[in-house]
């Protein structure tokens, strides 16, 4: 497999730049005890987290293939797609929306400036909320813009 | 890995637990040789048989596994190298994500602590 999963992901953003023990890594990333425990010790064993017996903290020295495999394009690729299929998946509070919609070049120019207003109203948002929000409790939230002939032409060559 | 390391490993993926006496029974070798031929007793070609037709049983139950295998091989003739590594890829995520959630072993804390 290339890159990180989308467990192992979610316990390195959980410990960030901290030093945490187990139940704190749980805590942050909500994940069920042996699932939080497993995904731990396979990431030790990798190198990506090193660990005093009790605690545990991101490896400082990180070859340049592990980082490769934390922010390489093909390991964020297979990861956004988890988290969209999951998400299609989600049965309780599902709040997904996608749409083919006509559009003419001028709305699409302030479809363009409404995303980035929405990017930049959740930088500010999460900066806010980052310190005392656990990642657990973090919201996944996506969005894109595509021309159905373009992708379906994507889909048929298979890219 | 040997054929018969490949068949025997996989015996025991399907059927995690089960004793010797229930290995015996299902592949109709007798119990003492089961025992042999998971400690590297070379396998007999009717005894590799037995096996494989105890994984296929195992298998059949489950009929999604006929239809993906079938979907895999038309897939290996007609995908390109890079779309099959997209599927390998996307199999083995789902793989890994299960594998997490199978096993556990118990931290030891207070051990941890005192070390």
């Amino acid at each position: 497999m290339k890159g990180l999963s989308s467990l192992e992901r979610i316990i390195l953003e959980s410990i960030g730049k901290q030093v945490l023990n187990f139940e704190e890594i749980q805590n942050q990333s909500g994940l069920h005890e042996n699932v939080c425990f497993n995904v731990i010790q396979a990431l030790v064993i990798r190198g990506f987290i090193s660990t005093d017996g009790a605690r545990y903290r991101i490896s400082e020295k990180l070859s340049p293939l592990m980082v490769e495999e934390i922010n390489g394009k093909e390991a964020k690729e297979a990861e956004y797609l988890e988290l969209m299929e999951a998400l299609v998946a989600q049965k309780d509070n599902r709040v997904f929306r996608l749409q083919k919609v006509a559009m003419d070049s001028r709305d699409e120019k302030i479809f363009i400036a409404m995303l980035s207003n929405l990017e930049s109203f959740l930088a500010d948002a999460h900066k806010k909320a980052q310190g005392t929000v656990p990642v657990k409790e973090r919201k996944v939230i996506f969005w894109g813009l595509g021309e159905v002939n373009q992708l379906m032409n994507q889909i048929v060559a298979g890219n | 890995m040997t054929l018969q390391e490949k068949t025997l490993h996989r015996y025991r993926q399907l059927y995690p637990n089960q004793p010797l006496r229930e290995i015996s029974a299902r592949t109709g070798i007798q119990i003492t040789r089961v025992f042999r031929l998971f400690n590297g007793k070379i396998m007999k070609v009717g005894e590799l048989e037995a096996f494989e037709s105890a994984i296929n049983e195992k298998i059949a139950e489950n009929p999604s596994f006929a239809k993906l295998s079938s979907v895999v091989e038309e897939a290996s003739t007609i995908l390109t190298n890079e779309e099959l590594a997209k599927i390998a890829e996307y199999v083995a995520r789902k793989v890994s994500a299960k594998t997490f959630g199978r096993f556990y072993i118990k931290p030891n804390y207070e051990s941890a602590i005192i070390a």
